[in-house]
């Protein structure tokens, strides 16, 4: 038991999220139950519209849920204030989005130095570690450069050398493929595979994206505002509704 | 993240130099026209810097030195007499008509200064000496004017002359001939006439018909003997008001006669509501392009402030950032707005017109003004940013 608490890096039980006016409310995880391991690259898959993204704002304490309990990395997150949700986040998340959020006005290496600067690292520390990741992202003499002067994956590899520079133990990837071509997906999936593999860190994806499910240890399917199973094998998954 | 800030704010040009125009045109505007306005106002007590004299006697219905209401020239001796008075000169201020070479009027300030002291004389001749005033029909003609009647005059071959009047040049006062023997430099005055100086004597005679010429004394005080104090007594023995002759806007006394000029003005005549509107005009276009255009901006920037804010940051930090890219624009806009009015009033100091006094206390409320905007601005900002949920960077 003791090892098993060890070993779970976010656990969410029986957690209720609604929006909108109780006259006209839009259900969006119900009584939904989700575990990620320490270690393991772990994919939220299922239809739109199915909770995914609620799930990982929860998960990630931008969004507190109605009821239940989230707890990542032994910390209970459903009682937390903003403050400290704001806190948590900047110590132990590391963020990939959908559309990179790159800020164009900065240069590259300034876009990777923000989760360091947001923590008060020095200017020059953070400068040397954010060269450093994006050399191992294959970015090197790119840094003066401007996120838009780069094609699509090297943006995104960009966003995976910012959610990583300060190693945070959580990876919270929301769809990172979606915008690239199957090639450049996996490439980057390899090395968000590659880079955060450690065995102190979990990596949540959300994706529609089938072709990258082989890169998944584990692939937890969403229906209906609830996790409605978990498969090791991504061959077990029916992917024509995704 | 501060340094990121301005580096966000520095990489979008277009709305930084929209950002700029704006704070920089509103710090002009403001600047400019507070300058020229208290130019303006500073011309109505011109008389108090141009005639010197620790302590101005008047009228006691007196309000403003421009309404000069003529005493009796033994009200001069009563003055003398109140104790603390080291001497009390008579002052003659009017404003007659002189006729140039041409045969055209001029309005002119006549100022008659009592022949022996010569106390009330103009500080600085560029031609001529103050003591060639004793010589029959002279007078002395400020620089600006000579100038200005210069080109009134007719020069040798008949034609209409364009240089200024000098030493030796004559016109009339009243049919009476004027002869110049000195150019003064003076400040210009709000009523617009040269200054012509003569003695008080020859002002009576210029003067025909009024039955009373004294319209102000010029005392100085013994020593030891404020002016303030002198002002009591001769009040307290002659029933006449005394002023003190401090001219300096921020610095002036009770007493002052220019204070009161300046009141004067301020509340008889339509100036301050006029300048008043422009300068409140560049504070509201201010607020409004600034605020626009950073709104604008911080809209712009909205996804990334939510995903920093995803990322860890506090509203603290962002309200922060806000405030350093707003406060940064404003002091960029600021420098812009205030040199482009210095050099606009280095060229109207050298024209003479319109009239522009720059204290720094304009310049500090500019500032404050701009600074101001500035806040106002990220405030809108911080605003809108607090309002961003952090979740909202998942939805695509």
């Amino acid at each position: 038991m003791s090892h098993l608490a060890h070993t779970v890096a976010v656990r969410a039980t029986g957690v209720d999220m609604f929006f909108g006016t109780p006259e006209n409310q839009v259900v969006a995880l119900k009584q939904a139950d989700f575990e990620a391991r320490r270690g393991e690259l772990i994919m939220l898959v299922g239809p739109s519209g199915c909770g995914k993204t609620t799930l990982l704002s929860v998960i990630a304490g931008t969004l507190t849920p109605q009821a239940g309990t989230v707890e990542v990395f032994g910390q209970r997150l459903d009682g937390l204030g903003q403050e400290a949700l704001t806190t948590f986040r900047r110590k132990n998340l590391g963020f990939v989005f959908q559309s990179f959020n790159l800020i164009p006005t900065l240069t590259v290496a300034e876009n990777v130095m923000v989760p360091l600067l947001i923590q008060g690292r020095p200017y020059d520390e953070a400068r040397a570690r954010a060269v450093a990741i994006l050399d191992k992202v294959g970015l090197k003499g790119r840094e003066e450069g401007r996120p838009n002067a780069l094609s699509g994956g090297q943006q995104q590899r960009v966003a995976i050398a910012r959610a990583l520079v300060h190693e945070p133990p959580l990876l919270i990837c929301d769809e990172p493929t979606s915008a690239l071509d199957k090639d450049t997906g996996a490439q980057i999936m390899q090395m968000v595979r590659d880079l955060s593999r450690s065995p102190e860190r979990c990596v949540v994806v959300v994706t529609h994206d089938h072709r990258i499910f082989r890169f998944a240890d584990r692939i937890a399917e969403m229906e209906d505002g609830r996790i409605s199973r978990v498969v090791d094998d991504p061959k077990l998954l029916d992917t024509t509704h995704l | 993240m501060y340094r990121l800030a301005l580096n966000m704010l520095f990489g979008d040009r277009a709305k930084l130099a929209m950002l700029l125009c704006g704070l920089a045109f509103s710090a002009l505007l403001m600047a400019q026209q507070s300058s020229v306005f208290f130019g303006i106002m500073s011309w109505t007590y011109t008389p108090m810097v141009n005639i010197r004299a620790q302590v101005w006697v008047s009228d006691p219905m007196v309000e403003q030195v421009n309404d000069a209401k003529p005493l009796r020239d033994t009200d001069l001796g009563r003055v003398r007499s109140v104790d603390g008075v080291a001497w009390a000169a008579p002052l003659h201020t009017s404003f007659v008509q002189a006729r140039m070479q041409d045969g055209n009027f001029k309005l002119i300030t006549l100022v008659g200064i009592d022949a022996d002291t010569f106390a009330g004389a103009p500080a600085v001749l560029t031609q001529g000496r103050i003591e060639d005033l004793r010589l029959p029909d002279t007078v002395i003609v400020d620089e600006w004017g000579a100038a200005l009647m210069g080109r009134m005059g007719v020069g040798p071959d008949g034609k209409p002359r364009s240089t200024p009047l000098k030493v030796g040049d004559t016109f009339e006062i009243n049919d009476i001939q004027a002869r110049i023997v000195g150019i003064c430099k003076v400040r210009r005055a709000f009523t617009g006439g040269p200054f012509v100086y003569t003695t008080y004597d020859r002002a009576k005679g210029y003067t025909l018909g009024a039955r009373r010429t004294l319209s102000f004394m010029l005392v100085e005080p013994q020593k030891g003997v404020t002016p303030a104090e002198l002002c009591g007594r001769i009040e307290r023995d002659t029933g006449l008001k005394a002023w003190t002759s401090d001219t300096v806007i921020w610095n002036w006394g009770e007493r002052s006669l220019a204070r009161n000029t300046f009141w004067w003005f301020w509340t008889n005549t339509g100036i301050p509501f006029s300048f008043g509107t422009a300068v409140l005009l560049g504070l509201f276009v201010g607020i409004a392009i600034s605020g626009q255009t950073f709104y604008s901006f911080v809209l712009e920037n909205l996804k990334y402030f939510a995903a920093i804010k995803a990322m860890g940051a506090g509203m603290g930090v962002i309200a922060r950032m806000l405030l350093v890219q707003a406060f940064t624009a404003g002091l960029i806009g600021f420098g812009l707005g205030a040199g482009m009015a210095q050099a606009i009033g280095r060229v109207m100091i050298e024209k003479g017109m319109p009239p522009f006094v720059m204290f720094p206390q304009i310049l500090w409320a500019t500032f404050a003004l701009v600074l101001g905007i500035s806040l106002v601005s990220a405030i809108i900002g911080i605003i809108k940013v607090s309002r961003v949920d952090a979740a909202s960077v998942f939805r695509g």
